[in-house]
């Protein structure tokens, strides 16, 4: 029994672990605007919700090893209006997401641009990211 | 069509900047609660919006909206009556919380607390100087707040999940445009 309750216990605490945050903060506050990176991978998850969108891929590292990234983006309405549709997250879809690291998590980044596998290129930053351009 | 939040939000941020300026020129006048205000704040504006507003608002959103699992779509719809319910509970949790946040004597954070961003995000005293040089603009957000649940409200009461989804969106767009004036409106320095 014991064993049991220790089991769920341990369970809810790895689904904490995995949710996004969804605090408000400023972007700064958030992501680190030095640490710029591109992330080329496989799509595994699109979490389509306000709000903010919520990217997961997982990219192969210099070691061989895959690391699974989580992906802030704008909201989807937003996303939408771009012209970013649900269809286009294809069950193995490779893209390259261009965006700022976590300041926290290491994995985790905010995304600018999303480019998908046919090329077409798509403006996913959030309200308050650094003006790099990324939204022209 | 594109900037079409962007749009929205800098009109909104402009024209409570304008009132903040105008406030500096000719200081709102203190209104002082009444001396017998039956009102007793216990949590500070960031707890309340950590505690309160934030978890309940999260219920909102989340509760709508697509997963798309290795191309897999399943939509978030609350399952059942029971569930709708719960929502509407958050969605009227979030909508009188607004009212907390307008009232006089509620501290920004606890004593001595510090930016949690410094640099970034304003500090608990600056915060108040804000709010105190135009508490008319604080509270109008705060109404906005309001005004921007109510469409959640009838979209929960009409089980319609899309029109839930639209409203998210305008939550979202209410909350930012606030925290752009008065929690890191020096935010969004240019990376080049």
């Amino acid at each position: 029994m014991k064993t049991k309750i220790l089991l769920v216990v341990l369970g809810a605490g790895a689904l904490w672990a995995v949710q996004p945050a969804q605090a408000h903060h400023a972007f700064a506050a958030e992501y680190d605007e030095k640490k710029p990176v591109t992330l080329t991978g496989i799509v595994t998850k699109m979490e389509w919700v306000n709000p903010h969108g919520w990217l997961f891929m997982d990219v192969k590292q210099p070691d061989g090893k895959v690391k699974r990234w989580t992906i802030e983006t704008s909201g989807p309405s937003q996303l939408s209006r771009r012209g970013l549709k649900k269809a286009d997250f294809t069950d193995g879809m490779s893209a390259v997401v261009k965006g700022y690291q976590g300041v926290k998590d290491p994995a985790f980044a905010n995304g600018r641009t999303l480019v998908l596998a046919d090329g077409r290129s798509f403006y996913i930053g959030s309200v308050g990211g650094p003006n790099d351009g990324a939204d022209r | 069509m594109r900037y079409f939040r962007h749009r929205d939000a800098a009109a909104a941020v402009v024209l409570v900047a304008a009132s903040l300026l105008a406030g500096c020129a000719a200081p709102a006048p203190e209104q002082p609660p009444p001396a017998d205000s039956p009102y007793r704040p216990v949590a500070s504006i960031r707890e309340v919006m950590n505690s309160v507003i934030d978890p309940s608002a999260d219920v909102v959103w989340l509760s709508v909206g697509t997963d798309i699992d290795h191309g897999r779509q399943t939509d978030r719809v609350p399952a059942n009556d029971e569930k709708w319910a719960e929502v509407r509970r958050h969605a009227l949790i979030v909508s009188e919380a607004a009212n907390l946040l307008m009232m006089h004597n509620r501290p920004v954070a606890p004593p001595g607390a510090p930016s949690l961003a410094p640099g970034v995000e304003l500090t608990p005293e600056e915060i108040r100087s804000l709010i105190d040089k135009n508490p008319p603009a604080w509270n109008l957000f705060a109404q906005q707040l309001q005004e921007a649940m109510k469409p959640a409200l009838a979209a929960i009461d009409a089980k319609d999940s899309e029109a839930l989804f639209a409203a998210g969106e305008k939550i979202d767009t209410t909350c930012e445009n606030c925290h752009q004036v008065f929690w890191y409106p020096n935010a969004g320095a240019p990376a080049r």
